[in-house]
């Protein structure tokens, strides 16, 4: 006897760890569904891309690491010398599409694989909605011959040291993809390739183009719901129901009839209605 | 943000960008000194200003440029000629860039004809220095405002005696 109690209890102990643990697991699923649909202030925040602060990463020892800033405070517009323009300025912020700065030299050896690469701007396999711009440092510090002998054809060459300054490169070769509308940052870093940079490029425009798509199935759903809203008042405030109005609050057996407290509620000519009309509260 | 270069200065609003650069070849002379044929290349200064992304490759008159253009585009082009011409008939002297209306602006004046663009074209000598300002509008239909854009952009365009 004392053995088949013994084996009861073990046997509910284990289906309450069970049920415990489906409770947990249904309670995970609850808050994450609750935070794709937008969730509610102080809720914790919803999963996906989400900056990565300048403490939270190491570059390996060759390669230049990233400017500690949060972003840029003024203008990043460029403007110097070319190697063919005797003075050029660029737009970088208040248009419409992205640029991506390439700040690169024309002594480094890294750099001459970018300069190789840039040749054919077709084949960088970059958004429509990238311009790529390259800078270099300006004449008294970059050889204008050299940099003349490897800047292609179809790509604007910036010569200024301003630019290396205002956006506080660490090195060449470095790369920063400036949104135009925004003015922001969407990435920065440097490589040993093209392949490599691209391929940090991508990942940053897929991160912007999954959280938009968050963002932008969180606005469908706020904007149904307005949406659901608006039609309701708008049946309701046609049939006569005002914010208020007793036929709101559920049927009341008493509001039959006429009742001292609500004496136009009986019949209206112009189709208003009373407590009990048809219409009821969605 | 300013450009500077050769003598000629503007300053781009926002939205506007520029390139300041010498006029590419044409110009050049051949004249025989002794055994010697010596090449003399005029070259003179060819201003690009434009509300969109100047392509490279472009043309002294935009070429390269006006086919991108689209609806609300303008390119302000201020081409220098020579001293042969300062002060002729067709290059009058004015004391600043000449302004520009919307009735300026016409499909006929256009160097390379696109669909539906406009040109508008002015002569005019500056401080001792001939130029033409040429500008081109990616929608004829936005003439009136573009003019008005361009006319204030080309208001502070500040040009130094040669």
């Amino acid at each position: 006897m004392t053995a088949v109690v013994v084996a009861l209890a073990l046997v509910v102990a284990v289906l309450t760890l069970l049920v415990l643990g489906l409770l947990r697991s249904h309670a995970d699923i609850l808050r994450r569904l609750h935070q794709l649909d937008g969730g509610s202030e102080g809720a914790a925040p919803a999963q996906g891309p989400r900056p990565v602060g300048r403490d939270e990463f190491t570059t390996f020892p060759e390669v230049a690491a990233p400017p500690e800033r949060e972003g840029f405070t003024e203008s990043r517009d460029l403007a110097g010398v070319g190697v063919d323009d005797d003075a050029l300025t660029v737009r970088v912020t208040g248009v419409e599409h992205r640029t991506l700065v390439a700040f690169l030299s024309g002594t480094c050896l890294t750099c001459q694989r970018f300069w190789d690469a840039f040749q054919k701007p077709a084949k960088l396999g970059l958004p429509r909605d990238v311009r790529t711009v390259i800078v270099t440092k300006g004449p008294d510090q970059e050889s204008p011959s050299a940099v003349a002998d490897l800047a292609p054809s179809s790509l604007p060459v910036v010569m200024t040291n301003d630019a290396w300054m205002s956006y506080d490169v660490p090195g060449s070769p470095y790369f920063v993809l400036v949104d135009g509308r925004t003015g922001k940052v969407q990435g920065e870093g440097t490589g040993i390739d093209w392949p490599q940079v691209k391929g940090l490029l991508t990942q940053v425009t897929d991160d912007d183009s999954y959280a938009a798509d968050l963002e932008a199935r969180r606005v469908a759903k706020y904007r149904a719901d307005d949406e659901r809203e608006r039609r309701v008042d708008d049946e309701l405030l046609a049939a006569g129901i005002a914010p208020g109005d007793p036929s709101l609050f559920g049927p009341a057996v008493e509001a039959q009839g006429d009742t001292p407290d609500n004496p136009d509620s009986a019949a209206k000519p112009d189709g208003a209605v009373s407590p009990d009309s048809p219409v009821a509260p969605h | 943000m300013k450009i500077e270069a050769h003598g000629i200065r503007a300053e781009l609003p926002a939205g506007w960008e520029g390139r300041l650069t010498r006029r590419t070849s044409g110009a050049a002379t051949g004249r025989r000194r002794g055994g010697t044929t010596v090449v003399r290349e005029e070259t003179a200064p060819v201003l690009h200003m434009a509300n969109f992304a100047l392509p490279e490759g472009r043309g002294d008159f935009g070429s390269g440029a006006v086919d991108i253009m689209g609806t609300g585009h303008v390119l302000v082009v201020l081409v220098e000629y020579g001293a042969d011409s300062v002060g002729t008939a067709l290059f009058p002297t004015v004391s600043r860039v000449p302004r520009l209306t919307a009735r300026m602006f016409s499909d006929r004046a256009l160097q390379r004809v696109q669909r539906g663009q406009a040109g508008a074209q002015r002569f005019f000598t500056l401080k001792g220095r001939a130029f033409c300002l040429y500008t081109v509008v990616g929608d004829q239909r936005d003439a009136a405002p573009l003019a008005r854009s361009t006319n204030d952009l080309t208001a502070q365009i500040q040009v130094t005696p040669r």
